[in-house]
């Protein structure tokens, strides 16, 4: 919404506070100066200052509303422009309300022998800057007047109507030719339209047919200024994808009442620059009549809210600046807000009014609050992720984010999960439909980026969420998701980091599964479920070959289950050695096919754990069909001979 | 006669130690001169031979031969000895390599967030999450904004299943949450993504992130709320940071209040990054509204609180100096090797 300098001042005579100033004030009270514009009006120097208009202040669509909040703010009278009392004369309209749901009140008028011109050049170049084309003098008029007041009226040629005008919704037809000249397909049944008894007139709240509309020989009209449900200007607006001025404000919570003045204005308007006569009675559809709320409030309130001492003269002569009628009864006040402020129905609204014109500035922000102390309730996947973020930074991984929505096919080819692929329904960016299955798009986008810019060293990681329909239900947990990407580094290096980090986190019974659903994107002979002991938490595999010619190897963790795991484990990596480690080897052989973790789960079984330090394998060499093991066992707390024997015996070497 | 022998041996020794290079040759030395059959040991044996009176004279010259003797092979010895171990150190030392490793790095959003959990945590927040797929019941109605509310256009929402199912518009989703699931006393901080449909360009995203606060004491205040956006803005931008705060209009709080940081680029003068105010808005924040707490079962009598969200990537943004959001989720951003502006 814009605002002009000159008229502010018209409508405020004793304003002397700047334009910027203004702008500036209207900021701070809750209307964003988003423009500010020297121009030239009238051929004097101007300014035009942009606003943004809260959503819940339809009042202030107008140029009359923001006077009004000037006005208030500097304790000033507003002078609104004059207008003459609507004379009736002649019959009454046929006019019906046949939507009643939607319809709170329709103003209709008849006036005869206008002479429809060209406007004035006041107005040409006043609508100008509202970005609204000058199209004749009744129809600038009409505008003129939704400007000032935030009212839209409309404006119905008599001689091209037949018959009744009805407020219906839509049963009958199919398209409507708006006064643009478009052409809206229409659905029937939702639509709240104006008709006559053959043809489609408008588009309720938000634009005119072109059936009825005004033109240079026009003479005879009906205006009609209405207010309806919200709700359904709204509906209509988004469903048809129609945004005018009229729907922009008839959507927000208008109300009916101060319509009459936008009526009367109109009227005084059209009599004064294009002559013609009111010719009929004044169709007044208004069956339940906007009531201000009356408020109880206690006047200690602003203080308590802002923490400051605002007295109560302040905050009464705040709330009457704002035009709010007060009423005292023993300690206790009543407070009715003006009819047009629709946004005010609680004491907290009016804390809000008073302390927004009283300023924010004022509380003072330079004292550490002493909030009571509360109990810890921090989630401890959030702490789990914080710690993998260091450890992988400290294993020289690079954390990156990125889009977890994701184009069509992605998904396909890097889950390997039994979920189904959830889309979006209407999102603007419709080449990214679905939502990610698997950390793993990302990452290899961003690899992408990377090797296209020569940048060296990618080992990135991600954490974030991913997503899959299960059982017809939405799901979604924290993974982990960690790229590696070189010609000199090979898989098990990369598999001792992503351990390292496991282990870090306090996991120590990792194992390696062959993958039980392997994403097409995995070479399926380098593809592993990983375990921490019987619980799978991920997924390690090498990718087929991509783009980038370098071994790409990725991992992704279930950072929910590991949380889950951890709060099940006791960890404690402390232990007194009092006698010397004894290390034995032992050389076995198992058949390919054959799982060294098995074999070494199956060996752990037998071993007392309070005398093993450590179980590893030391090396391995592939044979035709067998692969060699060497197994290294450290012992504690046992002499040699005893560790020997356990030895031998395990191994079965005796 | 003894005299003279052990003197021309200390002189053969002397021209032998001269000629010899290496330990083992010393090996061989000893044995000539000084070993039980060496000769000079020998010329210490043929000292009993003598009689008592010459034993008297001979034999303290003959001890102090010897001594200056075994002093020679020793210096020569310890000569030598140093010599090896010079050359063995030369030989097993190494060289440090002029290769700086790669370090990781945080991502600048998640270095944002730590560095505001941080502070929140040490004045007793806890840390709260929640889902990105969200029920229309969390992300607005708790919130106060019923379907079809005109506020709903602030945040032009994308589905997965109109009208229960969506992708959150904003973080105050968690404080829904957090209400509805707790039992007040709290104070929280929620970081988290959020989507909103909109087309993608240099200043906003479809994809970004909000930080939200909330508490629920037993009194409370918007000064407190300031309090503590002031030590939030000083941290993150230093003591010199400028902020108003203005009036804003969010359903979920009443009052409403929004705090603008003067524009870190134009120092306030009006650019092309602040539209030409010279403020860059943060976020928005209030006293949270009794409909939010009532829908939630909490009782308004007993319990105040307030309520914030910030624009996390705009806060990114200013700290790291970043001028177009895509970079943030996108290829673009890229770690420098070395991480100080300058290099000490």
């Amino acid at each position: 919404m814009k605002i002009l300098y000159s008229q502010i001042k018209e409508l405020i005579p004793d304003l002397e506070a700047s334009p910027k100033e203004i702008g500036e004030t209207l900021t701070l009270i809750g209307f964003l100066m988003d423009g500010f514009t020297e121009i030239s009006y009238k051929g004097s120097k101007d300014y035009l200052i942009g606003l943004e208009i809260r959503q819940n202040r339809a009042d202030c669509l107008s140029i009359i509303g923001l006077a009004r909040e000037i006005a208030a703010y500097y304790d000033l009278q507003i002078s609104t422009p004059e207008i003459k009392t609507i004379t009736e004369n002649g019959k009454q309209l046929d006019i019906k309300i046949n939507a009643v749901d939607y319809v709170k009140r329709v103003l209709a008028i008849k006036i005869d022998g206008i002479i429809n011109k060209e406007s004035p050049d006041w107005l040409k170049e006043y609508l100008s800057f509202y970005d609204l084309n000058s199209i004749n003098l009744l129809v600038d008029l009409s505008n003129y007047v939704m400007l000032l007041t935030g009212y839209p009226s409309h404006l119905i040629d008599c001689e091209k109507i037949t018959g009744q005008v009805m407020w219906s919704l839509n049963h009958d037809f199919n398209d409507i030719i708006t006064l643009f000249g478009t052409s809206i397909k229409l659905r029937k049944d939702t639509e709240l339209i104006i008709r006559d008894e053959k043809n489609i007139l408008a588009l309720a709240g938000m634009v005119g047919g072109k059936k009825a509309a005004i033109n240079m020989e026009t003479k005879s009209i009906i205006a009609e200024v209405a207010i309806y449900n919200r709700s359904v200007i709204r509906k209509n607006s988004r469903d048809l994808n129609i945004v005018t001025e009229a729907s922009h404000r008839l959507e927000k919570e208008l109300d009916p009442t101060s319509s009459y003045y936008a009526m009367q204005l109109l009227l005084s308007l059209i009599i004064k620059y294009g002559d013609g006569h009111i010719s009929s009675k004044l169709f007044d559809y208004y069956p339940n009549k906007n009531i201000s709320p009356i408020i109880e409030f206690d006047t200690s309130m602003p203080s308590k809210f802002s923490g400051i001492e605002i007295s109560e003269n302040d905050s009464i002569k705040i709330l009457k600046n704002l035009n709010f009628s007060i009423e005292k009864n023993g300690k206790l006040f009543f407070v009715s807000p003006p009819i047009y402020r629709t946004d005010i129905s609680i004491p907290e609204d009016l804390v809000e009014e008073i302390i927004r014109i009283y300023g924010f500035n004022r509380i003072p922000s330079n004292e550490i609050p002493k909030l009571e102390i509360v109990q810890d309730i921090t989630p401890k996947n959030i702490i789990l992720a914080e710690k993998i973020r260091d450890i992988l930074v400290a294993l020289s991984f690079d954390e990156i984010l990125s889009w977890p929505l994701t184009k069509n096919g992605e998904n396909e080819f890097t889950n390997y999960t039994d979920w189904d692929i959830i889309s979006t329904q209407n999102s603007v960016n419709d080449v990214f439909p679905n939502l990610r299955q698997s950390m793993i798009i990302g990452l290899l986008n961003q690899s992408n980026e990377y090797v296209k810019k020569n940048v060296d060293f990618i080992n990135i990681f991600e954490i974030g969420k991913i997503f899959g329909k299960k059982n017809g239900k939405y799901t979604e947990h924290e993974a982990l998701g960690i790229m590696s990407i070189s010609t000199n580094t090979v898989l098990s290096e990369f598999k001792n980091k992503i351990e390292s980090m496991i282990r870090l986190l306090g996991i120590s019974s990792i194992k390696y599964v062959n993958a039980s659903q392997k994403p097409k994107i995995a070479n399926s002979n380098s593809c592993w479920d990983i375990y921490a002991g019987t619980n799978q938490i991920g997924i390690i595999y090498k990718l087929i070959p991509q783009e980038i010619k370098s071994n790409i190897y990725f991992a992704e963790i279930n950072i929910e289950k590991v949380t889950k795991l951890l709060l099940q484990i006791k960890n404690n990596p402390v232990v007194e050695i009092t006698q010397k480690l004894i290390t034995l080897d032992a050389n076995i052989e198992l058949k390919k096919e054959e799982s060294i973790n098995e074999y070494l789960e199956n060996i752990e079984k037998k071993f007392n754990k309070n005398h093993i330090w450590s179980i590893i394998i030391a090396d391995r060499y592939i044979l035709d069909k067998k692969i060699k093991y060497t197994i290294r066992v450290t012992y504690k707390e046992l002499s040699d001979q005893e560790a020997k024997k356990i030895h031998l015996n395990f191994f079965e070497l005796i | 006669m003894l005299e003279n022998n052990i003197k021309n041996l200390i002189e053969n020794l002397k021209n032998n130690l001269l000629t010899i290079g290496n330990l083992d040759e010393m090996d061989g030395l000893w044995k000539k001169y000084f070993s039980n059959k060496g000769s000079i040991k020998l010329i210490l044996k043929e000292i009993k031979e003598l009689s008592l009176e010459n034993k008297k004279i001979i034999a303290p010259l003959i001890q102090q031969h010897y001594k200056n003797a075994l002093a020679l092979f020793k210096n020569k010895e310890d000569l030598l000895k140093t010599d090896n171990l010079c050359k063995n150190l030369e030989s097993q030392s190494e060289d440090l390599n002029y290769f700086t490793p790669k370090i990781g790095h945080l991502h600048p959003i998640s270095r944002t967030i730590r560095e505001m959990n941080n502070l929140f945590v040490s004045m007793g927040f806890s840390i709260m999450d929640g889902p990105e797929i969200e029920k229309d019941e969390y992300c607005f109605q708790r919130l106060n904004v019923p379907l079809d509310h005109p506020a709903r256009d602030m945040q032009d929402t994308i589905y997965i299943k109109e009208p229960d199912y969506l992708l959150r518009t904003q973080t105050s989703s968690i404080e829904a949450r957090t209400l509805a699931n707790y039992k007040p006393p709290f104070k929280i901080v929620s970081p988290g993504r959020v989507y909103r449909n909109e087309t993608v360009n240099k200043s906003n995203h479809f994809i970004f992130h909000h930080y939200q606060g909330l508490v629920v004491v037993e009194k409370t205040n918007l000064k407190d709320l300031f309090g503590i956006f002031n030590v939030l803005f000083q941290k993150m931008y230093g003591k010199d940071v400028v902020v108003r705060y203005r009036n804003k209009y969010y359903p979920e709080v009443e009052p409403g209040v929004g705090p603008d940081m003067q524009c870190f680029n134009c120092h306030g003068k009006g650019c092309s990054l602040c539209k030409g105010v010279g403020w860059i808005e943060m976020g928005g924040a209030g006293i949270i509204h009794p409909n939010v707490m009532e829908k939630a079962g909490i009782d308004t009598k007993k319990w105040m609180g307030f309520a914030f969200g910030l624009g996390l990537d705009r806060w990114v943004m200013a700290k790291y100096k970043i001028t177009d959001i895509r970079t943030l989720l996108g290829g673009n951003l890229g770690y420098k090797y070395y991480e100080n502006e300058n290099i000490i």
